[in-house]
């Protein structure tokens, strides 16, 4: 027993100096999205500083809370959703954001809040099969409803967040300027008459699998993934008409001890040429203003930035302030 | 479990089972018992989550969903376990082992990996709806995922092992004798089977129904996967007020009432279904 407690006294001292030396954790939603933010963000930073930066995943809304509550907080950087950022700001949850360090005024202001910068953006693009689709291609989303004209299964992302329930609205007449606040009722009533259609994807890959084996042959997708898929080499349609833009957020959990180092990485992670790095990688829109210059044309026309002429935002703050209200109804929704 | 309780030795072995005893202590006992306390404290204290929670139709819908996949999965994998443990049993030992070694392998293979072969197979693109197609026995492919029938596929499959090993113990001590026994006093098969056999073997199908039982209650990612939202089962309710929610309180409740169900529901197997220890 008495071996037990010295080994462990050991192991527990060489992790301690460990720590102390400059090291971080960053953590993020894993998959592609995650290695390409460790190659173009964390590697070169590294590179850079010296300090190391430990991967971690995926983000958990529940733990981070649980480890901000314990005054344990091991998760330095946190890629996050942005309605959650901004809820977990007036929470208490997160640390205020060192704009001496982060350069505020290169980034995309839709993107900055006191607690959280963008991490990427990216739009809810409606994606369908052709081979599914022999005559009309479906277009709006008002085709995505459409299960008369354009019949099959339709793949919708399944948890609470922006962007089903505002293509619903859209899809039911609703215009752009009158979205917000939203209908929750109508946004239901209109969800309600494609139920039975719908296959749920939980994350990314899921919802590429749905798609190109054809078993969800029309959907609302990541713009991200379609570009993937596309690059793969498959025929994929897409139509940006309406595209809702959301976005992921980078947070400082409350009690990090690495406070500066975090700073330093977000404000390395949203210059423009990490931003660059990264949207040509993924198909995600950079958050920086300067990106769009270095990066290719042809890649450039693929991002959910050229399409703003049909593209809505949706309202992160007003998100924000409804999360727990949407979140509660969408589950019991989809359980009934 | 079927466990044949040797006869009491003097010591206890409790120091022998102290490193255990801390283990489950430290990082099971303590932390379960931490969330129970948000779910009387969270959002303030009181017991307004456990109101929420049986109050509201849909949770009734989520709680009854459980037990019925459960109860479902735990029947299909006693049906298609017995006649396998009978066969492992009777077989020659070089067949059998060989078997028992496949049963097990599937065991070892990462559950995630399992669960997304069950998906590539049953949608409706998959290999057995266009294998079924391609052979003219349906027209349209039959919906095999987002639905009960996905979830009880894709769990009997991941549960046969826990059915399988506990039948087997059981039913390898069962003499072959006794059932030549009943033929000869002119019992026919069906007799045999569910008047000799069957209530030989009830030990073991009551420990392995149960454990699979319990094991299907608190089930993950097979339903998140493979059933549709309309099958959403407690854990996955759990997992959305915690992680997307972060309503700690409410996945408090929710997680202590399904352990008072299967402790209760282990009570009851301790009281009536352990079998005697065993004179010798």
């Amino acid at each position: 027993m008495k071996h037990i407690v010295k080994a462990a006294a050991i192991a527990g001292a060489m992790f301690a100096s460990g720590a102390s030396a400059q090291e971080m954790v960053f953590t993020s939603w894993g998959g592609t999205t995650q290695d390409a933010q460790d190659k173009n963000w964390a590697q070169p930073f590294s590179a850079a500083t010296g300090t190391s930066i430990v991967m971690d995943g995926p983000t958990d809304y529940g733990k981070i809370k649980a480890m901000v509550e314990a005054g344990a907080t091991t998760w330095d950087v946190v890629d996050v959703e942005f309605d959650w950022a901004i809820q977990a700001g007036q929470q208490g949850l997160l640390e205020p954001l060192d704009f001496s360090v982060i350069d505020k005024a290169t980034l995309d202001p839709r993107f900055v809040s006191d607690y959280a910068v963008g991490s990427f953006y990216y739009s809810f693009v409606l994606g369908y099969n052709p081979a599914n689709f022999a005559g009309d291609k479906p277009s709006t989303l008002a085709d995505l409803f459409d299960t008369a004209k354009f019949p099959g299964k339709r793949t919708f992302y399944k948890w609470s967040a922006p962007g089903v329930i505002e293509a619903a609205l859209l899809a039911d007449g609703v215009t752009p300027e009158e979205l917000y606040p939203l209908d929750l009722d109508r946004a239901f009533a209109k969800l309600d008459t494609i139920k039975g259609d719908i296959i749920w994807w939980e994350g990314g890959a899921q919802s590429q699998q749905l798609l190109a084996s054809g078993e969800a042959p029309i959907g609302f997708f990541w713009n991200g993934r379609i570009a993937a898929l596309q690059a793969d080499g498959m025929d994929v349609g897409v139509s940006w008409d309406q595209n809702i833009t959301a976005a992921d957020a980078l947070v400082v959990p409350k009690g990090t001890k690495n406070k500066d180092a975090a700073m330093a990485y977000i404000a390395h992670a949203t210059s423009a040429e990490a931003q660059a790095a990264f949207a040509t990688e993924t198909g995600y829109a950079p958050i920086n203003t300067g990106s769009a210059a270095l990066m290719d044309e042809a890649i450039r026309a693929t991002l959910p930035d050229q399409q703003t002429a049909v593209q809505i935002n949706a309202d992160m703050s007003w998100w924000a302030e409804h999360r727990d209200e949407i979140g509660n109804r969408w589950y019991a929704w989809q359980a009934q | 479990m079927s466990i044949t309780l040797a006869p009491k030795r003097r010591g206890s072995g409790l120091g022998l089972a102290m490193p255990a005893i801390l283990l489950l202590l430290a990082f099971f006992v303590v932390p379960v018992a931490l969330l129970l306390l948000r779910s009387v404290t969270e959002p303030e204290p009181g017991l307004h989550n456990y109101r929420t929670l049986i109050g509201s139709a849909t949770y009734a819908k989520v709680f009854f969903n459980t037990f019925f996949v459960a109860g479902v999965v735990t029947l299909v994998t006693v049906l298609v376990a017995f006649p396998v443990a009978w066969a492992l049993a009777i077989m020659p030992q070089r067949w059998a082992s060989v078997i028992f070694a496949v049963i097990l392998l599937s065991m070892w293979t990462n559950l995630l990996a399992r669960t997304y072969a069950w998906m590539v197979l049953l949608q409706q693109t998959g290999l057995i709806n266009r294998s079924l197609m391609a052979l003219g026995i349906i027209d349209q492919p039959l919906q095999l995922t987002n639905n009960l029938i996905g979830v009880t596929i894709g769990m009997v499959y991941i549960m046969l092992p826990f059915m399988i090993l506990p039948l087997l113990g059981v039913i390898r001590k069962i003499d072959p004798a006794i059932l030549q026994a009943a033929a000869l006093c002119g019992a026919s098969k069906g007799q045999a089977l569910f008047r000799v056999l069957l209530p030989l073997a009830a030990p073991g199908i009551a420990s392995g129904g149960l454990m699979v039982f319990v094991m299907s209650l608190g089930y993950f990612v097979t339903p998140a996967l493979l059933g549709g939202t309309a099958n959403m089962m407690l854990a996955e309710m759990i997992a959305q007020q915690v992680q997307s929610l972060v309503n700690w309180g409410m996945g408090g409740a929710a997680a202590f009432i399904l352990l008072i169900v299967t402790l209760g529901l282990y009570a009851v197997q301790l009281r009536f279904f352990e079998p005697k220890p065993e004179v010798r």
